[in-house]
Formats: structure tokens, C-alpha cells, sequence
């Protein structure tokens, strides 16, 4: 094909993009990357590390879009925008899903404008070309054109595939493989609480003023978590901590906490529900960490008293007392399953300086508002957990900025940051190669 | 030689997922239900005559009754419901002594009923019931009454049943509609008694357990003293025997009946073991004055809406089923009217194409168009149809055999389009009445065309119409 190609499909040439004198210098800066310690400030400012992030992280690996619940039926698509780039995931006839670029083959115009809905073939709004939801050109009006091949214009299409009703789209030629281990290792602890018969109570959009990789790292801490009254009723707040490294005042907790996992796994061992850690942040390419831990009072939701905040279970669990099966995956999003309510976060770049962050709250398609779950209370902890986290971003974002920045040490407790940016280094360097 | 029986390795059922009553779906579908299943379904109390068919002594001092209406029709409850019966104690011709008594039977076999009556000696009305009912005995009979029954649905169904005493009446009712049921199901029956001969329905109990493994049966002694062969739980109610017999009780719908002390102790032990408020249902056997008035405010609603239901009869029975909705909602929690239906999962709610709000896209259509009069507009064009636009305020002739788009837009309807096959539905309208023949190419999905939409540039009239655009 002689047409013009994006930069990104003449694979591994970096040069194509990024000029060799910059790439020379983002090459040194991560060589000199100091284990254990935050990032050099350009990571979380500079434009060209944000566009070497959008082609060799987000360019190249599983991401996390959406869940079955946001199109259960055919038809039903969301768009997912990240760096320059726009997605068109489409539940097709099949039942499975359909990723598309949401970029006219005409002029570039986007072809989908909402961020979420239904549609049978997918019309461009500027001169109505149409594709149809495989992405074929099946309509575009053309006068006088005699040699006009709608073959060769179809919409681009990119990777998709859904694991235990999560959706994950990659735009890389050859995706990662090793993220089918990495399903296998998930989808146990996912599945019984059956996404597939889930519906959005509320879904929140939050642009944080950080680059995505503070977003991602303020999340694999609770070292900052005394700024989280709210969550801090259900969550203990010794997470991330090992016997040895607890602190006086969280001794009680501890103890709290130590007995309330075990009555958990005993339950766990009844119900045959996995709940062991699997921590592999860092040593695979679809990085994981997934566990179920309990809950502190009741050990059932994210509410004050850790009642349900839901009243319909969700899937076939027998029980409201399953604490939350938390799961972080490589390289935007993480997740917490409780019995009544699941929540999932995706972490949508936008440029350096800014990320989106979506947070989908799902409940039992059967439940019903006002009867079953009062949707302020059902929200409630996190929402204002995602104002707290969204300021701690912008501090950091605020600090990288300034001339007086220097990389800190993460310590003990913010091992799993570490961890996260150990894998995103590799994988930069494993680009750059 | 002896034939030793080995054991036999039986595999579960295959099962649909949770539990539905027979009668939901009827209820559910929106032509009339088949006549002989819609008898099944007036679940408004009624009063009638039944006629005692069968006696069944049972243990513990309790009898089973078996009744027919005499009116030859099936008697339609839901399991856990009871009846209030008039029994003439003093002779006929006097004031008969009303007495409200749990259905023990199945609903799901309605043709005979069962009320199960334990022997009071110090009662007015059992020592009478024993002694005088017979088969033939003809009694008045309201009912079913009674917001204490298990829902028309539940995709869960894990439930955990509580009985002390003659409490496990409507329990029985319970488990014997659960097992004439397919479907998943999880049923833990905890079963207090006196005295260890005192388990009425022990046998049937046991045997079902035995072939039914949704269902697990636990029997507890109570505080006596108990023999030395007893297998059984000992001891009252207490939050560790809860968590023995049902570890995941939190997560089930609790059902209990017994006596008001016993009732309230589970409250509080139901609580403690993490049962949620409203996930208890109870049925009190005896109570206190506050008790009594609600059963009596039952009863007199029950009386009232009989009384409203007889009249109807008498007025249509056509009326008379199209009454139902509007009065069985009386008798629902909240979730039956609004919910309990469409839990199941099936598209129960059917969309009227004619109805003005129609379209699904938020728009305004229908409060605006409802009210322009058609009559009054202007009408172009020739042809045996007519289509009234009425957003534009114009009439338009045209041929059965003529795509709708092109007259549309030259009699000036703003209607985009583009490909003109019906592949992009940029011409997508909703139309308000009359029908369409369209052959459309992947530019409308189903649910739109059932949401009243269709796509002009590929579609003939049928019928004259009315279309918003």
C-alpha cells in the first residue's frame, strides 16, 4: 500500500517518531533511572517521554477499556481516548467485541463523538461515510468517482478481547501473549461474581491535573491513606504492610485485620473461592497483582460500618461477607469485587500533565435504585476517596514541576510503586532496543 | 448369597437458574394468559365455600385437613400464605368463630388446599375442629391472605427457613413448593420441637431431604430433656446453631414462623450472624395486642378487597381479570408490583410502537406532537396514503409502492439522509402510528424498530401514518 502510514505501524522504529537526538536522551535518562527511588522530573513533564509512554506502553500492551456492563447488547459501543488516539469498542452480532479507530478514512474526522451508545453501522458526521461495525466502507456517496475502491478504506481495527466481563483492547500489531497466563490467573477470582449480569449504577469521569504514571503510583500506596477518612472505615489502613514494619498506633488494626482475613479464607475454603495473593507487578508483561482481603466491620462493601451496599448479591455467591477480591493490572487500571458491588478504574492519558480517570460502580442488574442500594450511599467512599487521590496527584504533579525536584526513595510500604515503575522502565527499555 | 447394595454415585441435576413460580410467566405475558393457566393467578383474597375431602392425623398433636372449593375451581396462593376460616363451633345458627390457619400444602398442586391444626385442649375452636370436621364438612373460607410467602422469582433463591412448633406449616408449604419446582435452589429448614414425637411432617421432611439435595433439614430438640437416641440439634436458637446449619445465612432470605418469643429471639440472633432487616420475613402464631390488630387489619383489607373482587365478577369477568393487577398489588411487598417479574431476566416490558415516547434518544418528540391536529394541515402530493408529518405540519400522499424519503423531502420534511439503502440510518424517524414494510441493510438495529423507528429511505407504507419528523 502505497497510502501514508501513521508512524506506529513502521514497528520498532522509534526514530520514525522521535527525533534520534531526544531519543538519545530519553534512552540515558532511563538508564540512569535510581532503583527505589520516584522519577526524574521530565518523566512526569516532558512531551516526548508522554509520546515515547503512548507508543511504547500504551502503544503496545493490554489495556483496560470498559466492562461487559457498559454494552451488554449488540450495537452497544464506548469510545476510549487515550494520547492521540480514539478507540470504537463495538459489541458486535457475535456477542463479542469489536475495536475500531475512531479515525474516518476520508479526512481524519472522528466517527463516533459520544463517549458511550448504540448504533447499527457507524456513520461519519462529516460527509457520512459509513462502515459497517466490522469497520468495512460500505456507503460513502461518490460522484463521479469512477475508480473508487471502498475496499481499501476501512476503518483501522485494533486487538479486543473480554475476560471474566472485563474488556481490554491493544493496538499494537502482535499484542503480548503472555496476558492469556495472566486471564488465567484472574479470571477464577472474577468469575463468580458474574459481570455479565451486572449494570452501571453510576459511572464517574475525573480529569486529575497529573501525569498518568502519578495517578498509577499515589494508587499502589496506602501509605497515604490517613488522607482517606472515609475509606479507612472499610479498608484497613495497614494494607501494604508486613508484620515488623507496624507502626504503634495501628497495632489494634492489625490484629483487627489478621483476624478478619482469616475468618475470610475460611469462608473463601468453604465456597471454593480463590483469595490467595498472586503478585506479579513487575515479573511478567501483563503485570498482576489479585487477592482477596477482608473488610474491616461487617467485612461486606466500602460503606462506614462495612455493611452491604447493595442488597442483591451479585453472580451465585452464597454470601455477603466475601471482603473484596482486589486486582491491579499493568499498565492503567485496578479493580475491587465485593459480593453486592463492583468497581472498576481505568487511567486514560491524556497528555503529560493530565489523566482521565474513570470510575464504574456495577451492581446486580436485577437490583434497583432506591430499593436495593441508595446510590449516593453506594458511591460514597469513593467518590470522595477519588477527590482525595486526584489532590495527592496534583501535589506531585505541582512538585515535579519545579526546579527543586529530586527523586525521593519509596520506602518499605510503597514497594508495589516500585514495582510499577520497574515494569514500566523495562517495558521502555524493551521498546527501545 | 447376599446381595450386598452398593453405594451408587448419582449426579446432580441439571437445573435452570433459580426459582420460578409457575404462574410468573403467565402473569408476565402481555396477550391474556391461557385460560386454564390464568386460573391460577388471582391472587386476591376471595371468600368460598370448601369442602373437607381427606383428614391426615399427624404428630404432635396436629391435624392436616384437606379441602376442595366447592366452586370446582383450584385455590391460587403463594407458599406461606394462610386462610380464615368460619367455623361453626356454636351450631349453625350461630356467630361462627373465625380463625386464620397457614396453607400446609403446595400451591403448585391447587385443586385440594391443606390447613394443619394443632390441638389447643385449652382452645375454643381446635379440640372443636378435631372432633368435628369430617370429610364433607362444607366451611366459609377467605382467602389468601398474607404478605408472608416466598417471591414469584428469585434467581437467588438461597433461603433459610425457620419453624418452632405448629410454626412449620407455612415452612411446609415452603419446601414442598420448592420441591415441586425445578431450578437452583439452596433451602436450609431449621426445625424446633418440644418433645422429639412432636415433628409433624417428619417423614415427608426426611424424604425429601433425602432426594432433594437443594433441601437440608435440621431438627432441634428445644430446652427438654432429650432421649438418648436423639440424633438431632439440642438446645434453643442460639447465634452459634445458626452458623452451624447455615454459615452463609447472611446471604439468605430468612423465612421463620413459630411463636412471638421464639420470633423475637431469632430477630436478634439473625441480626448478630449478619442477616440484613429486610431480608426477614416473619409469621407470628401467637402475639402480643399490637400483633393482633395487624392481623386483624389483614384480615379486614382481605374482607374488602373480596368484597370488591365479588363485585366485578359479578359485573364481567373480563373486568374482573383486568382488576387483578390494580388489587394484587394490595398484597405485594413493593418489589412484586415494580420488579419481581422482570428479575428473572426475561423481556417482560413490552414498548408500544404507538406510544409517543417512543423514541429512545431523549428527545422531546412525543410530549410536542401529541398535540398539532392532522385535519388542519396542508396535504400535497397523490396516492391512497396518507402520512401526517407532524413536527412539519404537512400531509403527504403517496403510493404504497414508493419509498417514504423521496415525497418526504420534496413536500419539504427535513429528513437527512445519505445512502438511501438503508445502510447508514441517517434518515432514522419514529413514527407514531400506522405500519411500514422496510428492507433495511444493518442501518437500524431491532430494538429501535421495536422502539417504533424506522428508516424512510427503504421503507413503503403500509397503512396511513403518523410520523415524527
Amino acid at each position: 500500500m502505497s497510502a501514508p502510514v501513521l508512524p506506529l505501524n513502521s514497528r520498532g522504529k522509534l526514530a520514525s517518531s522521535l527525533p534520534a537526538e531526544q531519543l538519545a536522551e530519553i534512552s540515558a535518562l532511563f538508564e540512569f533511572r535510581r532503583k527505589g527511588y520516584s522519577l526524574d522530573a521530565p518523566f512526569y513533564t516532558d512531551a516526548t517521554i508522554f509520546k515515547m509512554d503512548m507508543e511504547a506502553i500504551f502503544g503496545q500492551h493490554w489495556i483496560f477499556a470498559g466492562s461487559v456492563a457498559e454494552l451488554p447488547e449488540p450495537g452497544d459501543y464506548i469510545t476510549v481516548d487515550y494520547g492521540p488516539y480514539s478507540l470504537i469498542v463495538l459489541r458486535n452480532d457475535d456477542g463479542g467485541v469489536n475495536v475500531l479507530h475512531n479515525v474516518c478514512r476520508h479526512r481524519g474526522a472522528r466517527v463516533l463523538t459520544e463517549a458511550a451508545g448504540a448504533t447499527g453501522n457507524l456513520v461519519c458526521g462529516y460527509h457520512s461515510w459509513t462502515y459497517s461495525p466490522e469497520g468495512n466502507l460500505i456507503h460513502a456517496s461518490a460522484p463521479g468517482e469512477a475508480k473508487f475502491d471502498k475496499n481499501c478504506f476501512a476503518l483501522k481495527r485494533a486487538h479486543g478481547r473480554e475476560v471474566a466481563g472485563l474488556i481490554f483492547v491493544c493496538i499494537a500489531d502482535e499484542p503480548p501473549t503472555d496476558f492469556d497466563e495472566t486471564s488465567r490467573i484472574f479470571e477464577p477470582y472474577l468469575a463468580p461474581h458474574d459481570l455479565s449480569k451486572t449494570k452501571i449504577a453510576y459511572q464517574q469521569n475525573i480529569i486529575e491535573e497529573g501525569n498518568w504514571k502519578l495517578v498509577m503510583e499515589n494508587n499502589r500506596e496506602c501509605y497515604h491513606c490517613d488522607g482517606h477518612p472515609e475509606l479507612a472505615c472499610s479498608l484497613f489502613p495497614t494494607w501494604g504492610l508486613t508484620e515488623g514494619l507496624i507502626p504503634a498506633h495501628l497495632e489494634e488494626v492489625w490484629d483487627r485485620n489478621k483476624e478478619a482475613q482469616s475468618s475470610l479464607e475460611e469462608r473463601c475454603r468453604r465456597y471454593g473461592l480463590p483469595y490467595e495473593v498472586v503478585e506479579e507487578l513487575d515479573t511478567r508483561i501483563a503485570g498482576i497483582r489479585i487477592s482477596r482481603e477482608s473488610l474491616d466491620g461487617e467485612g461486606e462493601s466500602f460503606s462506614a460500618d462495612g455493611r452491604r451496599l447493595s442488597k442483591k448479591l451479585l453472580g451465585d455467591l452464597p454470601d455477603f461477607r466475601l471482603g473484596r477480591c482486589s486486582m491491579h493490572l499493568q499498565p492503567n487500571s485496578w479493580f475491587h469485587f465485593q459480593s453486592d458491588h463492583v468497581i472498576t478504574f481505568g487511567v486514560f492519558p491524556i497528555n503529560e500533565h493530565q489523566s482521565l480517570v474513570r470510575t464504574t460502580w456495577l451492581v446486580a442488574d436485577d437490583a434497583v435504585e432506591g430499593v436495593d442500594y441508595d446510590l449516593e450511599k453506594l458511591t460514597y467512599t469513593w467518590k470522595q476517596t477519588n477527590l482525595q487521590d486526584k489532590a495527592f496527584v496534583e501535589l506531585c504533579q505541582t512538585g515535579a514541576g519545579s526546579p527543586a525536584y529530586e527523586p525521593g526513595p519509596y520506602m518499605k510500604s510503597e514497594y508495589q510503586v516500585e514495582a510499577f515503575i520497574n515494569w514500566y522502565v523495562q517495558r521502555v527499555q524493551e521498546h527501545l532496543a | 448369597m447376599t446381595e450386598l447394595l452398593t453405594e451408587t454415585i448419582v449426579q446432580e441435576p441439571h437445573r435452570i437458574r433459580g426459582l420460578e413460580m409457575p404462574w410468573n410467566r403467565v402473569m408476565g405475558s402481555t396477550e391474556g394468559p391461557a385460560s386454564a393457566a390464568r386460573a391460577l393467578g388471582p391472587w386476591h383474597p376471595q371468600e368460598f365455600m370448601a369442602e373437607c375431602v381427606e383428614i391426615v392425623p399427624e404428630v404432635g398433636g396436629m391435624m392436616t385437613f384437606v379441602f376442595r372449593r366447592c366452586d370446582g375451581a383450584p385455590l391460587a396462593f403463594r407458599a406461606g400464605q394462610y386462610v380464615n376460616v368460619a367455623f361453626p363451633v356454636n351450631g349453625e345458627d350461630q356467630d361462627p368463630a373465625d380463625r386464620s390457619y397457614s396453607l400446609s400444602s403446595a400451591p403448585t398442586k391447587p385443586w385440594t388446599f391443606d390447613i394443619t391444626v394443632k390441638r389447643d385442649p385449652t382452645g375454643l375452636v381446635s379440640p372443636w375442629v378435631h372432633q368435628n370436621i369430617k370429610p364433607g364438612t362444607v366451611l366459609e373460607m377467605l382467602g389468601p391472605v398474607g404478605a408472608f410467602h416466598l417471591p414469584d422469582a428469585d434467581r437467588r433463591a438461597r433461603y433459610l427457613l425457620l419453624a418452632a412448633g405448629a410454626g412449620i406449616t407455612p415452612i411446609m408449604s415452603m419446601v414442598r413448593t420448592i420441591h415441586s419446582l425445578p431450578g437452583q435452589a439452596d433451602v436450609v429448614v431449621l426445625y424446633h420441637g418440644a418433645a422429639d414425637e412432636g415433628f409433624a411432617f417428619n417423614k415427608e421432611l426426611a424424604y425429601i431431604a433425602s432426594v432433594d439435595s437443594r433441601i437440608r433439614v435440621f431438627y432441634s430438640l428445644g430446652d427438654r430433656a432429650k432421649p438418648a437416641d436423639w440424633e438431632g440439634l439440642s438446645g434453643r436458637l442460639t447465634a452459634a446453631m445458626l452458623n452451624e446449619v447455615a454459615p452463609d445465612a447472611n446471604g439468605r432470605q430468612v423465612y421463620a414462623c413459630g411463636p412471638e418469643g421464639y420470633l423475637n429471639t431469632a430477630t436478634e440472633l439473625l441480626g448478630n450472624v449478619g442477616v440484613d432487616d429486610t431480608s426477614i420475613h416473619m409469621e407470628f402464631f401467637t402475639g402480643d395486642r399490637q400483633t393482633i390488630l395487624e392481623y386483624q387489619a389483614e384480615l379486614a383489607l382481605a374482607v374488602d378487597i373480596a368484597e370488591e373482587i365479588a363485585e366485578e365478577i359479578a359485573d364481567s369477568a373480563e373486568d374482573y381479570y383486568e382488576g387483578q393487577p390494580a388489587a394484587f398489588g394490595l398484597y405485594e411487598p413493593g418489589y412484586d408490583a415494580e420488579g419481581t417479574l422482570q428479575a428473572t431476566g426475561m423481556p417482560l416490558e413490552t414498548v408500544d410502537p404507538d406510544a409517543p415516547e417512543a423514541s429512545d434518544d431523549g428527545s422531546d418528540a412525543g410530549a410536542e406532537v401529541s398535540t398539532p391536529d392532522a385535519s388542519s394541515f396542508e396535504t400535497v402530493g397523490t396516492g391512497s396514503l396518507t402520512l401526517s408529518f407532524m413536527r412539519t405540519g404537512i400531509n403527504v400522499r403517496v403510493d404504497p409502492t414508493e419509498h417514504i424519503l423521496g415525497p418526504a423531502q420534496r413536500a419539504g420534511v427535513r429528513i437527512g439522509a445519505n445512502c438511501k439503502e438503508g445502510m447508514c440510518g441517517s434518515c432514522k424517524v419514529v413514527k407514531l402510528s400506522g405500519e411500514v414494510e422496510m428492507n433495511h441493510q444493518g442501518g437500524i438495529r431491532a430494538r429501535e424498530i421495536d422502539a417504533g423507528k424506522f428508516l424512510p429511505c427503504c421503507s413503503t407504507a403500509r397503512t396511513d401514518m403518523v410520523i415524527d419528523a
